[in-house]
């Protein structure tokens, strides 16, 4: 398991994607809502000719966000792959350790890095969120 | 058996299995009295083989039951007989060395026993052949039917042999590869994405503008000869992936033989047009829903031999599969000429609740005052269910005392489909084309009890907006409305949306494991242009009414039509999303030229918008040619371009703009409150 994690934006809070997790990064593009999917679900995109669903970072940490967002991630976990969409991509570090304590049961942990604190995103259980969240 | 290639295993397991489908086959047409000497030997011969190469990959055990197998046959052979009394050992023998062959040991020693035992019987009663079938039946045991296998895969579109009796013919084994079926699969995938970027391309060189060379007669040619081969492609990647429906039917009969003997009742199977294609994908939903319907069918439908004999019936109830295709459809009646639905449910079933919801609601509701009722409708929901999701429905008709069919209507393929793109609220949704039976202008609704419906040649049908039915939350619809009528399980419903774009043949993809749980669509499918349309399960759709809120049809005045004028296709097809989702008729042009015939064809154009820098005829020289027109001197119109440029403002003041936007400063308010404001003037 590499430290190495991807570190983006979402409504002016940092994040981290672990890099084993994260297979491409994209714009934010065209995305088509689905309607009666659950209330953490943009819609579904064409990526490389594949269905992705989008899913939205900021509705599952629960912030408001301002705007569309303009970049996804795109993770896989299990041979099931999604966009997480975010606000901008700052690029690929390496990690302090995850000492500082977090409330949200989608974050592994969270780091100070920099003078920021950047919440490790807990991927698997961010996608799994999708099925227990119910429809608006 | 460790030092056999566990791939060499595998492919001795595959070949061994489909001979003992065939085996069992033979066995029950020979019970049955359906075959005689012909099934002897194919059944001798298929014990033979399975003997060789079962010893050759090391399983002592399922070898000594093949050869048992073998000798019993044999010995049938020599003396010229039809052992029928012989098929139900022979059975359990066929079961045992299918253990066998999958690696178990110790499972032939009662079977062996029991063999030898019946044959000794056998041939110490001389008794004929033929008066043994006349006198009573043999005692016949229940016996676990064989677990369902997934279906292989031949290449040649027929199964890699074809059953040795039956309407199928045999082909000649080295016509056939076998591949695996994730390989076809992934062929498919390829071929498919091959479909979209060959669409891709058309759509770049039609819509790309300048420098592309898009009026080129050569190239035109290419792309032409160029889909007719993808599509041959694709066709011949789906019949690969195509097999005959009795790829799920030949375990059945067996399985409707064990059960009739479980339930104490006489009935054989009948399988027509087991020959009929359908994709794989389909079969693999297909099978548990058939069994099950067989499964009720004995256990519900056909009466006992006494019962039946009193109701002036044969003794032998007849279950039959009956399948047909129709175009893109495969209809698959399943039939029994039993007891039939009791006349009090019968009457319980309406045009918008058919038979097959009522006993399904039976068999999920707790109650249990009508057992038999409730017993049959165990698990219809769940057939239901599964047929939907593979795009089809499903309808029940039964007559008391006569019988009961249920007919499952299905698409060949899921993997293809041809469908009706429409529009709602800015988004393209398609429906499969062979649930739409027509398009209606909505111009008259009628109401009862607050639920609209339109009158359609002296019937009514229920109307719904398609925004109310997914909960797309769009604005109101345009007056009047276009409405689809859809039919699914026999239940029809007049879906209301903006726009009916076009017919379409699309390549339909998954929402994915994640959205597993959102109903109403089968699919997703990618339109030429990259953008995304989600298919609609018309199953859904068609459910609505009962439970959902009437349609949404406001007396409102119809939305002003805005002209969109731009050469770079993204630009235009972005202001048409934001203009449509704000509830704008829009219409788009690529140049002045085509914008000025596209004013002269639909004069309830209200606004235009239109770029200035074009090719043909620009911006500026539209504006003047609309202007010196008099029925158009007060169309508003608003200028966008790239670049602030004070000379270009000045220009289009001149001649009579209404507005001017730029590009690099674009945003969706801006447009919207600019158009919102000249419109309301």
């Amino acid at each position: 398991v590499s430290d190495l994690h991807v570190l983006v934006t979402v409504a002016g809070e940092h994040y981290a994607l672990p890099v084993d997790a994260v297979s491409e990064v994209a714009e934010y593009g065209t995305v088509a809502p689905v309607p009666g999917a659950p209330a953490t679900v943009l819609g579904v995109r064409n990526l490389h000719g594949n269905v992705l669903l989008v899913l939205d970072l900021a509705t599952v940490f629960g912030i408001d966000r301002e705007g569309l967002p303009q970049r996804v991630a795109v993770v896989e976990h299990e041979s099931v792959k999604a966009c997480l969409a975010v606000d901008s991509v700052v690029g690929v570090e390496v990690l302090p350790e995850a000492a500082e304590e977090v409330e949200s049961r989608y974050l592994r942990g969270a780091a100070l890095n920099g003078g920021a604190l950047v919440g490790i995103v807990d991927v698997p259980l961010v996608l799994s969120a999708v099925r227990e969240t119910p429809g608006p | 058996v460790s030092e056999i290639d566990p791939a060499i295993l595998e492919v001795f397991r595959e070949e061994a299995s489909e001979r003992l489908d065939r085996m069992v086959e033979d066995l029950i047409a020979l019970e049955e009295g359906r075959s005689g000497k012909e099934a002897v030997d194919s059944l001798f011969r298929e014990a033979h083989s399975i003997k060789g190469s079962a010893g050759m990959v090391g399983l002592e055990e399922a070898a000594a039951i093949a050869h048992a197998i073998e000798d019993v046959l044999g010995t049938a052979r020599a003396a010229d007989e039809v052992p029928t009394q012989l098929a139900d050992p022979l059975l359990r023998a066929t079961d045992a060395l299918r253990l066998a062959v999958a690696g178990k040991v110790g499972v032939s020693a009662d079977v062996l026993a029991a063999l030898t035992a019946a044959e000794r019987q056998h041939a110490s009663s001389e008794t004929p052949a033929d008066e043994d079938r006349a006198g009573a039946p043999p005692a016949k045991e229940p016996v676990s039917a064989p677990a369902a296998k997934e279906p292989p895969v031949a290449v040649s579109g027929e199964p890699a042999e074809a059953p040795p009796s039956g309407e199928a013919k045999r082909l000649p084994e080295r016509r056939s590869i076998r591949a695996s079926a994730d390989k076809i699969d992934r062929l498919l995938d390829t071929v498919s994405e091959t479909v979209l970027h060959h669409r891709r391309v058309e759509h770049l060189l039609a819509n790309g503008g300048r420098g592309l060379g898009h009026d080129d007669e050569r190239i035109d040619e290419e792309l032409g000869r160029g889909e007719l081969l993808v599509e041959d492609l694709q066709d011949a990647v789906l019949q690969m992936r195509t097999l005959p429906l009795s790829a799920i039917t030949r375990p059945m009969r067996r399985a409707v033989r064990d059960l009739a003997v479980a339930h104490g009742i006489d009935a054989a199977l009948e399988v027509n047009g087991a020959d009929t294609p359908l994709d794989r994908m389909m079969l693999d939903g297909l099978s548990d829903a058939i069994t099950h319907l067989l499964r009720n069918a004995v256990a519900h439908g056909v009466e006992p031999p006494d019962e039946r004999e009193r109701a002036g019936k044969a003794p032998a109830g007849r279950i039959a599969i009956r399948a047909v295709q129709h175009g893109s459809m495969v209809e698959i009646a399943v039939s029994d000429d039993g007891r039939g639905v009791p006349r009090e449910l019968l009457h319980e079933s309406t045009e918008s609740a058919g038979l097959f919801e009522v006993l399904a609601q039976a068999g999920v509701s707790t109650a249990k005052e009508v057992s038999d009722v409730a017993g049959r409708g165990v698990g219809l929901d769940a057939v239901k269910a599964r047929i939907e999701s593979l795009g089809g429905d499903v309808e029940m008709r039964s007559e008391a005392g006569v019988g009961t069919t249920v007919t499952l209507r299905i698409p060949f393929t899921l993997a293809l489909m041809r469908v009706l793109l429409l529009q709602r609220g800015g988004q393209l949704f398609g429906v499969p084309l062979t649930s739409v039976e027509e398009v209606v202008t909505v111009t008259e609704t009628v109401t009862l009890a607050g639920r609209a419906a339109i009158e359609l040649r002296n019937r009514s049908i229920p109307l719904c907006d398609l925004s109310d039915i997914i909960g797309a939350g769009a604005p109101a619809l345009w007056q009047p409305p276009k409405a689809l009528i859809v039919t699914s399980s026999g239940r029809r419903l007049a879906v209301a949306c903006d726009r009916i774009v076009e017919e379409q043949e699309v390549v339909t993809k998954s929402l994915g494991i994640l959205l597993a749980g959102v109903p109403g669509y089968l699919g997703a499918a990618i339109l030429g242009d990259g953008g995304i349309a989600l298919i609609l399960d018309p199953a859904f759709l068609t459910q609505a009414p009962r439970s959902r809120a009437p349609a949404r049809l406001r007396a409102e005045p119809v939305p002003s039509k805005v002209l969109v004028v731009d050469d770079q296709f993204t630009v235009r097809e972005l202001q048409r999303s934001i203009l449509e989702a704000a509830g704008y008729r829009v219409e788009t042009a690529r140049d002045g030229s085509e914008a000025l015939s596209r004013i002269g064809a639909e004069p309830d154009v209200g606004l235009v918008v239109t770029d200035i820098e074009m090719p043909e005829m620009d911006g500026i020289e539209l504006l003047r040619s609309i202007r010196s027109e008099p029925k158009n001197a007060a169309l508003p119109i608003v200028m966008v371009t790239a670049r602030g440029s004070e000379e270009d403002r000045r220009r289009g003041v001149e001649e009579g703009a209404d507005a001017y936007l730029i590009k690099s400063e674009f945003n969706q308010q801006a447009l919207l409150d600019t158009v919102e404001r000249l419109l309301a003037r």
